[in-house]
């Protein structure tokens, strides 16, 4: 049966089948040939209670939350901010377009909108200062994979609602790797520019009053971001209402400090409903696929499965993360997860391993793959924001950050309390 | 079929304005609900309308992303080749993604039809009569399918004519990356 899935899976997505048509096609399948009872008949009620759900409204929230700052042309004052206060570090505007990105892709949840963003204000600053733009282009691409990390998630969003476990605790846990990160993007873009200045462009000084209002600028930003995760962390609110309200402060921040317009509200609304809508489809297919897998005993074939293979618990954890590796090159974030999520988490559970834990690493393992070729989504978003020069360019300039994340997940392996240090304290309150 | 697919379009325009309103009142009901709960006013139903809200708004903007081209594909072997080719794999990827959305509402019929025959409440404080909220939901899947369909006879009618240009409007590659720019 895995075999079976494995390789219908990869056939029809190359098939080119939308990916949450694929999970339903294999949930039929697995339904058909390995279930007992026809559980078909379950698909309405299973659709109905999956999408009714008060935890995904998180999902159209936060995006909503994030097309509302990006429209209103909050990000680019944030850049603009942000320059200000880095560009004395060697690398300068490229501390800028990590940070924006990191800061960004935080609140708004969407790594592909904030990379789009970033390299749109970025790009023409670069060429006048003169930098390098493979390492310029590449830190935007790497910079914006950092949102799927840092809360509010969608992608975490996602994993919770399909491994049943606490969304609150997955925001905390992605917490400190997703600031470790990014402290290590802006290190190894400090010594590459230390060692190689021509590569970093002309470092600027600004005087000390243009810092202090740029970190006031920032502030409104930053409060947003510290009221979301704050209010979910400390219980006031569940995912749901921290996100609602930080709908109501992004219009408040997008009101005073960007512009707003009825059409601009308009616009990111209807934007939130087609991206929601792209992303239940894939939800909706894998709670399907799940729910037939599990009827259908897939926990314990798995298990025969790697035990038949000989293969230690982290023998086993190195062929997991070796095939999300490989499966990344070709397949983007969110899918990569959701597809994988059916098979590999009752594999984790079933290895002892922390649930929380994993879906962290998880979620390093689909940054890489945006930013890894031949299919690397946001290499693809800055390329075609800076419309010069080759893809390749780009796919270089990320390389460097494709270094600190696979060192990233050899530290969580190590490490496992760098993400469960927090959650666990949740927990224990 | 081009009038088809304009009415298709006009219809949407209207569905997505709609559902818009609703997601903006759900937020809007979101932070009225704890604003209440600060002064003990709480009335206790926001988690299950918000749920409804989220039911209703994916299965009527399903139709909308199609149409958009929004449902995520994997292009990795479409991008290498030729333009008959790529034809084929939309007709394939359309045709496939109007049965699966087919039979989808065809099972969704009896969850409304049990609730309607039972007229059933759900088990909350606010015992909300389930047809309410279950009629609509159950509408968007089958908007969904038309759209599907109609979709499904233009791309097959591009195909025989060959106008991979045509095809690609309705059914080509996945739009997401354009429109985060």
């Amino acid at each position: 049966m895995i075999a079976a899935l494995g390789i219908g899976l990869l056939a029809l997505l190359t098939l080119s089948i939308p990916v949450g048509i694929v999970l339903f096609l294999l949930g039929i399948g697995v339904d058909h040939f390995y279930s007992f009872f026809p559980l078909i008949k379950a698909l309405g009620r299973m659709i109905w209670s999956s999408s009714n759900s008060a935890t995904l409204i998180a999902i159209p929230f936060f995006v909503l939350l994030g097309e509302v700052l990006v429209r209103s042309g909050v990000a680019a004052s944030t850049y603009s901010a942000l320059d200000k206060l880095f560009s004395w570090l060697p690398g300068g505007l490229v501390h800028a377009n990590i940070a924006t990105s990191t800061l960004f892709s935080a609140t708004s949840g969407s790594s592909v909108a904030t990379a789009a963003t970033v390299s749109t204000v970025a790009m023409p600053q670069a060429k006048a200062l003169n930098y390098d733009p493979r390492l310029f282009s590449g830190a935007i691409a790497a910079g914006g994979t950092l949102g799927i990390m840092i809360p509010p998630s969608i992608n975490l969003i996602v994993y919770g609602f399909l491994t049943q476990s606490s969304i609150p605790q997955l925001f905390l846990a992605g917490l400190l790797p997703g600031l470790i990160l990014a402290l290590g993007f802006i290190l190894i873009t400090a010594l590459i520019c230390y060692y190689k200045p021509h590569l970093g462009g002309a470092r600027r000084l600004f005087s000390l009053d243009e810092r202090i209002r740029a970190v006031f600028a920032l502030l409104p930003i930053l409060l947003l971001f510290a009221a979301i995760v704050g209010s979910i962390y400390l219980g006031i609110a569940t995912p749901t209402e921290a996100a609602a309200v930080g709908v109501f402060g992004a219009v408040v921040i997008a009101a005073s400090f960007g512009e707003i317009s009825r059409s601009i509200l308009h616009e990111s609304v209807i934007g939130t409903i087609k991206v929601t809508s792209m992303i239940m489809l894939i939800i909706l297919g894998a709670s399907f696929l799940n729910f037939t897998l599990a009827s259908a005993g897939l926990g314990q074939k798995l298990d025969s499965f790697f035990t038949g293979l000989g293969l230690s618990t982290y023998g086993t954890l190195a062929v997991i993360i070796l095939m999300y590796i490989v499966l990344g090159m070709f397949i983007e974030t969110l899918s990569l997860m959701v597809v994988t999520i059916p098979i590999v988490v009752p594999l984790i559970i079933a290895l002892d391993f922390n649930v929380i834990w994993f879906g962290i690493l998880m979620i390093v393992l689909v940054e890489m793959a945006l930013i890894t070729p031949p299919v690397g989504l946001n290499l693809y978003v800055v390329q075609s924001a800076r419309k010069e020069g080759k893809l390749a360019e780009v796919m270089i300039g990320a390389a460097p950050y494709v270094l600190v994340m696979a060192l990233m997940i050899i530290l969580l392996i190590l490490i496992p309390d760098i993400a469960l240090y927090l959650p666990e304290k949740l927990a224990n309150r | 079929m081009e009038r088809l697919i304009s009415w298709v379009d006009r219809v949407n325009r209207w569905v997505v304005s709609s559902l818009g309103l609703l997601l903006w009142a759900g937020v809007a009901l979101v932070i009225v609900d704890i604003l209440l709960r600060q002064i003990n006013l709480s009335f206790g139903g926001t988690d299950e309308i918000s749920g409804y809200l989220m039911a209703v708004v994916t299965a009527w903007g399903m139709g909308y992303t199609l149409t958009k081209l929004g449902h995520i594909r994997i292009e990795i072997l479409r991008a290498r080749l030729g333009d008959r080719y790529k034809s084929l794999l939309d007709l394939i990827s359309i045709i496939t993604l109007t049965g699966v959305v087919s039979l989808i509402a065809t099972k969704a019929w009896p969850v409304v039809a049990t609730t309607l025959a039972n007229s059933s409440t759900a088990n909350t404080p606010l015992e909300t009569p389930l047809w309410i909220v279950q009629v609509p939901w159950f509408a968007g899947w089958v908007w969904f399918s038309i759209v599907s369909w109609i979709y499904s006879l233009a791309a097959i009618r591009f195909y025989v004519q060959a106008e991979s240009e045509k095809m690609s409007q309705i059914a080509g590659p996945t739009e997401s990356l354009e429109e985060g720019l």
